[in-house]
């Protein structure tokens, strides 16, 4: 499957191409033959279907589900109708109305994105602070009185002075234009921060991505979008009610969307336009019914179809992999070679302690860590030892006493910004991106230091010598293409090491790196590890429980015994000492 | 001293409504998005025991039949296949709410129905007059709270559910049926709400988007009070007292939608909202 396969590829973007072509003259010569109720309902449909994208883009991609593109879409409106009420309709003014009908629902978009996303929120308060939003914005609006129109709306406004046919052909031109700006975007190295983020958010943070910053930003640029939407809706439409704010109609762009197919671009398009156009033409007819069948229909593809039609139609289409040929190459190293002074310590923990409540997890621990240092961290279950690697990863979970990492105090730093220090953190359970290529997540990898591109999927894979050589000894080098959900449990624990490795850390934390892997894949992985700390200059601290690879690498060893540390030294001293053969009889056979 | 009874009616109100989408959220970690449906569900039973003739009461147990019902095939159908999306159980409950409200329209029209009052009259205290009805959902909210303490705390079933409520795994590995938890709950979660609806009739109108109205303050407090009653009544008395408040000396308006605000500040600052302390 891996196969590289340029022509299929282009067969596919033939096809799209194809489609943006035909969709282009559909807009521009439409109107000489649709008659004016159809064009008036596609007006709409087109518009709505801009608001679709939005929808998915936060939803589809990233995994945020959201009710709130109405509210952005209804702001702008309203910003617009609002000026062309109240102050007038002279091109400066309709310059003025299309400037607040982005800049207000993006200065909006900033505030709610901000208030949805905080460190260790929960997705689901996303959701509800998008509720939240359609309700304030109608009853705002209802509250208005004649600034508003409450409930009655506004109309009767200037608008721009374009006829049927001229915001037929705007507004799809409009779409036209974000469809494929979109698409570009969704398959470009920046939009495959968005897929990570719904995949893995917090690898994403421990590749040291601010996940939150990427959301509100996000939050707000379709915000502004959403506003440009409403700007068209106002003029084209001419009058502006409460509905367009509210929540019933966000979940409806929730609906079509889904329909038409989350997670691609051209879906929610095509299933927005002829959901809209459909019930226009249908619900005159028969009302209820109509939305019965949209709702069983929506019911049934949420159970059996989560993705939509368009997972369907992309059944029959060639399979999309294979853009062309992915090049390694060696990134010129950076700044993460110059090393700190020798003899200062790169990692230090004083009194360190983690309590859950009144159970206390760790306590009084004291240890340096110095450039160069392969540390093994060992101890029974329950000794506290993927604690203490939390906490050294993640300043918010320190209970008391102070860590410090090259000097600076790591205290209440969120992951991203401890990775920016110099740590690089290896999870127990492989912690990859699945729906994303093994290349786009050694990418992600530098995103932080390397701003990835926002149009394009660049063909060079620049890493830094230590990932390489990774990728050469486990044969990832080989499946560059591969997507990450097919790959071996070994292969997923190798990608994410070399991941972590790219970040070029000073100080690598390794939880359990060989649970689970073969003796071969075992020796690879400690290879890799001797390699990294004595010619590099890493420090590394390893949890382990066999201690024949303990005995193997480490330089030091470091025991934990309910949350304590009872013995700190050299392997030999730590292996022959009485207090671990009790303590840990039940790794302890050498 | 009217808007201190005005308060606690209110707060009474909400912890009927919201009682029933607690249930189910507080096991089965599911929203319920069609809450609103069974709310209306509720509303057109009183309106069918009217049209037949029948004691307004009998409404009661009726609502919750049906909605209990009506539930168990919910659960089965759409809520068992969604455990390990949430989100999607959101939508697809949404969607369900949109089809129970359609059908009601196709049956029923969508003009507004209107239902004997359950309880009529006014009664004098503190030199005011004030509604016997409102009194009595006092009563309601009680009786469901107490119900709800009995069933947790003395019952086998109750017993199940806290222990797939604190760790649902364990409770599993020692031969819990968990499939017959969830379904109970749901059962009893959405016969709750039918109840909540005929209770509702005589303060709103009927018509087939009465629910719809109510569902995202509902949602708001039980994201807020997590899965404990007691906090699901503090909350109900806290915010349901400051929409009193601000309707009465601030505007009706912003009065509506004082719930959903302070409960998103809240979970902002705190996101287990009331559950812990």
């Amino acid at each position: 499957m891996a196969e590289r396969r340029p022509s299929s590829f282009n067969f596919r973007a033939l096809i799209l191409a194809g489609l943006a072509v035909l969709a282009l003259l559909l807009v521009l010569f439409g109107p000489m033959f649709l008659d004016r109720f159809t064009l008036n309902v596609l007006t709409r449909s087109m518009i709505y279907a801009m608001l679709a994208i939005t929808v998915d883009l936060l939803w589809g991609f990233t995994g945020v589900l959201t009710f709130g593109q109405a509210a952005f879409f209804g702001i702008g409106a309203y910003a617009a109708a609002m000026i062309l009420t109240h102050m007038g309709a002279s091109p400066g003014l309709i310059a003025l109305a299309f400037a607040l009908a982005i800049i207000v629902p993006m200065l909006v978009g900033l505030v709610v994105g901000w208030l949805s996303f905080s460190y260790k929120a929960t997705p689901l308060y996303a959701t509800v602070i998008s509720l939240v939003l359609p309700i304030v914005t109608t009853q705002v609006v209802f509250s208005g009185g004649q600034w508003t129109g409450s409930s009655s709306g506004l109309v009767g406004y200037g608008t721009l002075p374009f006829g049927l046919v001229g915001f037929f052909r705007l507004a799809g031109v409009c779409l036209l234009v974000l469809t494929v700006a979109a698409w570009f975007f969704v398959r470009s190295d920046a939009g495959k921060l968005l897929v990570a983020i719904r995949d893995n958010e917090v690898r994403c943070a421990y590749l040291g991505l601010n996940p939150q910053r990427l959301k509100i930003a996000l939050t707000t640029v379709l915000a502004g979008v959403a506003g440009l939407a409403g700007f068209l809706f106002a003029n084209s439409s001419g009058v502006v009610a409460p509905e367009i704010t509210g929540f019933v109609f966000g979940t409806e762009l929730v609906i079509w969307t889904a329909l038409g197919g989350r997670g691609t671009i051209i879906g929610p398009v095509m299933g927005t336009i002829g959901i809209d156009y459909l019930s226009a033409n249908l619900s005159g007819e028969l009302p209820f019914l109509w939305n019965l069948v949209i709702g069983t229909l929506f019911v049934a593809m949420i159970i059996l179809l989560p993705n939509g039609l368009a997972a369907l139609v992309a059944k029959f289409l060639p399979a999309r992999r294979g853009a062309g040929a992915m090049r390694l190459t060696n990134l010129a190293a950076a700044g993460a070679q110059v090393t700190a002074p020798e003899e200062a310590a790169l990692l230090s923990v004083k009194d360190l302690g983690k309590t859950y409540g009144s159970l206390k997890v760790l306590e009084g621990l004291d240890f340096d860590i110095r450039p160069g240092e392969l540390v093994s961290l060992v101890g029974p279950n329950g000794a506290g030892k993927t604690s203490l690697m939390r906490c050294l990863s993640d300043g918010t979970e320190i209970s008391s006493g102070v860590v410090r990492v090259a000097g600076q105090e790591i205290n209440g730093r969120t992951p991203n910004e401890i990775v920016a220090l110099g740590v690089g953190r290896k999870f127990q359970v492989a912690s990859v991106f699945e729906s994303l290529a093994v290349a786009d997540c050694l990418r992600l990898a530098l995103a932080a230091r390397h701003r990835p591109s926002p149009v394009t999927r660049e063909s060079d894979l620049a890493l830094p010598t230590a990932a390489l050589d990774i990728l050469r000894l486990t044969g990832l080098d080989h499946m560059l293409e591969r997507p990450v959900a097919d790959l071996s449990h070994g292969l997923k624990q190798s990608l994410e090491l070399a991941m972590v490795v790219a970040l070029e850390p000073r100080l690598i934390l390794l939880d359990e790196p060989t649970a689970g892997l073969t003796k071969t894949e075992r020796t690879t992985i400690g290879g890799i590890l001797q390699k990294l700390t004595r010619e590099l200059g890493i420090a590394a601290i390893v949890v382990e429980h066999d201690l024949d690879f303990v005995r193997t690498i480490s330089s030091r060893v470091v025991v934990l015994h309910q949350g304590r540390l009872v013995l700190d030294g050299t392997v030999d001293a730590v292996a022959n000492s009485e207090l671990v053969k009790t303590i840990y009889s039940g790794g302890a056979h050498g | 001293m009217i808007v201190l009874l005005d308060i606690v009616t209110t707060a009474a109100i909400l912890f009927v409504v919201a009682s029933g989408l607690l249930a189910i959220f507080g096991v089965l970690k599911i929203i319920n998005f069609a809450h609103g449906a069974w709310l209306t569900l509720g509303g057109y039973c009183a309106v069918v025991t009217t049209a037949l003739g029948l004691n307004p009461w009998t409404a009661l147990p009726l609502a919750f039949v049906a909605g209990a019902l009506l539930g168990a095939i919910t659960e089965m159908v759409i809520v068992r296949p969604l455990y390990r999306r949430p989100l999607d159980a959101i939508l697809a409950t949404w969607g369900l709410g949109i089809v129970i409200g359609q059908l009601i329209t196709l049956w029923f029209g969508r003009d507004v129905q209107f239902t004997p009052n359950l309880l009529s009259g006014t009664v004098d205290l503190f030199g005011a007059s004030y509604s016997i009805y409102r009194l009595f959902t006092i009563a309601a909210a009680l009786i469901i709270g107490c119900a709800f303490a009995f069933l947790l705390e003395g019952t086998r079933l109750g017993l199940s559910t806290r222990a797939v409520i604190m760790n649902e795994t364990l409770a599993r590995a020692l031969g819990i049926d968990v499939a017959r938890v969830r379904l109970i709950t749901f059962m009893i979660g959405t016969g709750l709400t039918g109840l909540a609806g005929v209770l509702l009739t005589p303060l709103t109108s009927v018509d087939p988007n009465m629910g719809v109205g109510w569902l995202i303050g509902a949602f708001m407090l039980v994201m807020v009070a997590g899965s404990s009653f007691a906090a699901l009544a503090f909350a109900c008395l806290i915010f349901g007292g400051a929409q009193v408040m601000v309707s009465t000396f601030v505007s009706p308006i912003l009065g509506g939608i004082t719930v959903a605000v302070l409960c998103a500040l809240v979970l902002r600052v705190s996101p287990k909202g009331f559950s812990r302390g």
